[in-house]
Parts: C-alpha cells; structure tokens; sequence
C-alpha cells in the first residue's frame, strides 16, 4: 500500500539545517497498523506528513497504491484523496458546523450530493458517537470529540489509508480513551493505518508492526511483542526503559 | 462599612452624571459660540431655505399651442381630454382632470390661458448630489472587494510575475495622494482612452467611471493588504487539513481560508469603506455632482454657507453611520455563528 523508499528530508532555514529524516525505508502492507515510535525530534511526524505531501521530501521515492507521490506528473489532489490525515491539533474548521466538517470534502472534493454526504456523514458521527452534536460548531466541542469529528471527516473521503499524526498528544488524559477506541475500532474493520503516536497501550495492542525512529532513522521495526520483549538495539532498550 | 460604601456608590454615580452634565454642556456651548460669532459678522440664519434642495415642488402648466375655443372635454378616469377647435383645425390635449383650469366654450389663446396648472414634486439638487455618492461609493467598493481579494492572493502567491505586480500596485497607490490619482485617471487615462475610443468611432466614457476606477483602485489597494493580513492570521493547520482532504488550492481558499479570513478582517474593511465615502467628495474636481460639489454649487447661488456645510456634513455622517451599523450588525452576527 505504501512503500518509501531512502526518503530524505531536511529542513533548512537561514543559518541552521535540520536533518529530519535520514534515508528512511519504510513499507506499509493493505490492511496493516503500523505505529511509528520515537522521542521527540526523530523525525516520526516528518515521516507521516511526507507520506501525504505536506511536507515534501528531497530524496527517495514514494509509492502509495501504485501511485509515486513524488513524481511532479502526478496529481496529488488526487491521492490525498485517497489518504485520511488526523492531525495533532484536529485542525477542525472553525466557521462550520460539525456536520458541514464532515460533509464539506465529499461535496467539495468527490461531487456528492447534499443529501448523499449528509447520509454519509451522519452515519459517520453515530460511528465516533457524537451525532447528537452534529449541528454545533467545533468550539463547543472537548477535545476528545472535536478529535473524533477530525477522524469522521478524514473516514467521510472513504480512504484507503488513514495518517495519525500524534492524535491523542492534545488532549487532557480522560479523553484519550475515547479516541483510542475509535481508532481500534478503525483497526478491526481492517482498515489501513500509519500512527505516530506516544500511545504504548495502544501500539501494544493495535499494532501490527511498530517501527522505532531517532534522530531522522529507522532503528528497528518488528511486532509488538518482538519490539516490547525483546528490542535488539541498545537504543531502543533505553527508550524502553526511560517511558514503561 | 455598610453605609460607607453606599455613600461612595452614590458618589460614583453622581460623578458620572456630573460629567455626563459637562458634556453636555460642552455640545452647547460649541453651538451658542458658533451662533454668537455669526451675529458678529450678521449672518443670517435662514434655515427655511434648505428643505428645497432636498425637494421642491415645480408648477406645470400646460397651454395649447393653437388660438380657439374649447370644443370638448372628455374624462377618462383621471386623465381628461381637452379638444380645442381652431381656426386652422383642432387639437386635443391629456391632462390631469384634477387640474383642469378651463371648461367648454372658454376661448384660448396661444401659449397664454392654461389648460391645466398643477404642482410636481422635483428632487432637489442635495438629494441628487447624496444619491450620486451613494452610487459611486457603492460601485466603488464592490469593484475595491475584488480588486483587493484578488491582489491580496497575488500578494503572497509564490509566482513572481503576480507577488511583484502585486507589491508594485499597493506601494504606488498608497505612496500617492488620492487627489493626484484622481487627475491622472482622469486627465491622463481618461484622455488617452478616450481618444482611443474616439478613433475607433465608439461612444465616450464619462468622467463618472474615471472617477469611479480611481477610488475602486485606491480602495483595492488598501483591502489588499487587509486580504493578505487575514490569509495569513489564519493558522497553517486549516490549510493543511483542507489540503489533506483532497481540495485543491483554489477550493481550501475559497472554502476554509478566505471565510475566515474575511471574518477578522470586516472591522478594519468597514474603516476602510468609511473613509471611501469620505474620499467620494474629491470627486467633485473632475465635474461630477456628487455631494460636496452639489453643496458648493447651491452655495454660489443661495449664499446660505453656514447651514449648508452643515448639512452637507449631516449628510456625510447618515451615510458612513449607516454603513457602520451595517457592518457591525453582520459582524454580531457572525459572533453568533
């Protein structure tokens, strides 16, 4: 489903350059949960966001659905598309309704009707269970569920693949269960997903590969079991040791 | 305590009213003042002739344009037909049965007796001149909206040909005073379309629209950078969310940027069509009767000066205040929302 291949990015700004990804190999299989862990500054949320263009990487090649983002020729409206992003601070659009959040890009984007997307939509805020706030705007919202619009409006594109980039980093501690179970709930139904996320609970059941980054590389990548045992590199070891 | 402290409320209030007394005070003593040094020079205040610029009525009176007899008069609901038979023939007249001031047999004579004399209302000449910068004003700030949303984008695309167009109109319409502009749209540009026009034998553009152009583009500069500052106070993440879901640049903008930004920047937008109204009274200088040049005519003819600068500034202050509610009221409005 997504191949990246020697990805290399790296930020530059007047008199400073940061490598943030340094020849990062990465492979995600259809109906797989892959979560992406790391400490902070290695380089994980870079990852996920050249992985939907948002950030564009400088070398390397990736391949989404046969598709290679990178080639200037392809239309990268079009396979964002086909890729749900949730972001980190929900990113929700202030001036519309919860409902027009999610109904908006089917409209916008895949020409359904009103009534088409408002069906969609609506089913899709009984599946985060938040349909009884459909019509209130997104300030009215906790974060737990303004989170879960966000995760509603990416589903309403009907994707292939679904991009977390840190979803729960926000929130206060009661609400990251709630995301967490729409997310494992996503999983079940065999749905493709990228997580960066700082969740172990959540990688250690979900997941079915969990890659480990720092410093802009991949250090190890395995199952959770392999990973949370029995990590192979020191530095992973240490990263172990210093959250569980 | 108790009683201390509702002395100092009672206090604070009578305070308030104090002050309240002392502007009043103010306001007429400013006016009595005025009063007073125009009895120094004997001027005198004639109020009663002003309603007239505003509307007057005008006496019609209709008179045949044959020597004869009325032949016949004829009703027809509330017009009636006057025929008057002359020598060389007859004629008939429509006039306002209500009107009429001849009845059958009368002898007339040629453009002397009246058929028919009644009283018109006519819009006075401030009227016109208020409805003239009402017009111009409104042409002119929904051709400044465009002008300025699109530059605004211009301004921060990536594309150097647009982003330095952009910087180029914005800096030589605000670094030049309005006036200046206003000759050069209208003795410069105005010339040399229109002599353009001319050899190609189509018909001329009337100062109106050079006037119109000035303010349109001396306004779209200035709503511009008001575009450019609300694009880019909205948080990166909007566009990045929009983008995520497939939209294109052009559909984030218009769906999930531009609204918003719009939202913030209506209050300085309303300042900015404030001052427009205002500027409308350059106008005047390239022979369009708006407000202030209607003013100015009707006092080299009427000699009242003190009461029709007031009202001309009355005027002024009806529309922007008109247009200030208006704007705060679509800004309350999208509080709620």
């Amino acid at each position: 489903m997504i191949v990246a291949k020697n990805i290399s990015k790296t930020f530059k700004s007047h008199s400073t350059e940061v490598k943030a990804l340094v020849n990062v190999t990465a492979k995600v299989d259809k109906g797989e949960v892959v979560v992406v862990l790391g400490p902070s500054g290695s380089g994980k949320s870079t990852l996920i966001r050249c992985l939907n263009y948002l950030n564009v990487a400088d070398e390397g090649s990736i391949v989404i659905d046969g598709i290679d983002i990178l080639d200037p020729k392809t239309d990268i409206n079009k396979v964002r598309a086909e890729v749900g992003m949730v972001f980190q601070s929900f990113n929700l659009f202030p001036h519309k309704t919860v409902l027009e959040n999610v109904t908006l890009a089917p409209m916008v984007v895949r020409k359904n009707s009103k009534e088409e997307a408002r069906k969609k939509g609506m089913a899709l805020l009984e599946k985060v269970g938040i349909l009884d706030k459909a019509d209130v705007y997104p300030d009215q919202l906790s974060g737990g569920q303004q989170q879960r619009v966000a995760i509603a409006r990416a589903l309403a594109m009907e994707p292939k693949v679904m991009l977390f980039d840190e979803p729960t980093s926000a929130l206060d501690p009661e609400m990251v269960g709630e995301v967490l179970d729409v997310m494992k709930n996503l999983a079940r139904e065999g749905m493709t997903m990228v997580v960066v996320s700082h969740e172990m609970g959540f990688a250690r059941e979900v997941a079915d590969r969990v890659i480990f980054m720092d410093e802009g590389a991949v250090v190890e990548v395995g199952t959770p079991e392999h990973f949370f045992t029995n990590p192979t590199h020191e530095r992973t070891k240490l990263f172990l040791s210093q959250i569980l | 305590m108790g009683s201390r402290s509702l002395l100092n409320c009672l206090k604070d209030r009578n305070y308030y009213y104090v002050w309240i007394g002392v502007f009043f005070l103010l306001l007429i003593s400013i006016v009595l003042s005025i009063y007073y040094s125009a009895l120094q020079i004997d001027y005198t205040w004639r109020w009663y002739r002003i309603p007239q610029y505003f509307a007057y009525q005008e006496q019609v009176e209709i008179k045949s344009e044959i020597d004869g007899e009325v032949e016949s008069i004829s009703k027809k609901g509330k017009e009636a037909v006057v025929r008057i038979k002359g020598l060389e023939g007859t004629e008939s007249y429509a006039v306002p049965a209500s009107a009429l001031t001849v009845e059958e047999g009368d002898q007339i004579y040629y453009e002397d007796t009246p058929l028919s004399s009644y009283k018109k209302w006519r819009v006075g000449i401030l009227m016109q001149g208020l409805w003239l910068t009402l017009k111009v004003s409104i042409i002119a700030i929904v051709f400044g909206i465009l002008i300025g949303l699109f530059t605004g984008i211009a301004r921060i695309s990536s594309n150097p040909a647009l982003k330095w167009s952009a910087i180029t109109y914005i800096e030589m319409i605000r670094g030049s005073p309005l006036l200046v502009q206003i000759f050069i749209w209208y003795f410069v540009l105005g010339t040399l379309v229109n002599n353009l026009l001319a050899n190609q034998g189509i018909t001329q553009i009337p100062p109106l629209w050079f006037g119109v152009a000035a303010l349109a583009c001396f306004t779209g500069a200035y709503v511009a950078e008001m575009v450019r500052a609300g694009i880019q106070s909205i948080h990166r993440g909007q566009t990045e969310a929009a983008r995520s879901l497939g939209m294109t640049y052009v559909k984030s903008m218009q769906h999930i940027i531009l609204p918003q930004a719009l939202r913030r920047i209506l209050p300085p937008l309303a300042g900015q069509f404030i001052s427009l109204i205002k500027d409308s009274s350059l106008l005047g200088i390239i022979a369009i009767r708006e407000l202030t040049k209607a003013t100015r005519e009707v006092v080299t003819t009427s000699l009242q000066p003190f009461e029709l600068w007031f009202v001309c500034a009355l005027l002024y202050l009806v529309l922007t205040f008109s247009l200030s509610m208006l704007l705060q009221h679509l800004e309350r409005r999208q509080l709620v929302v």
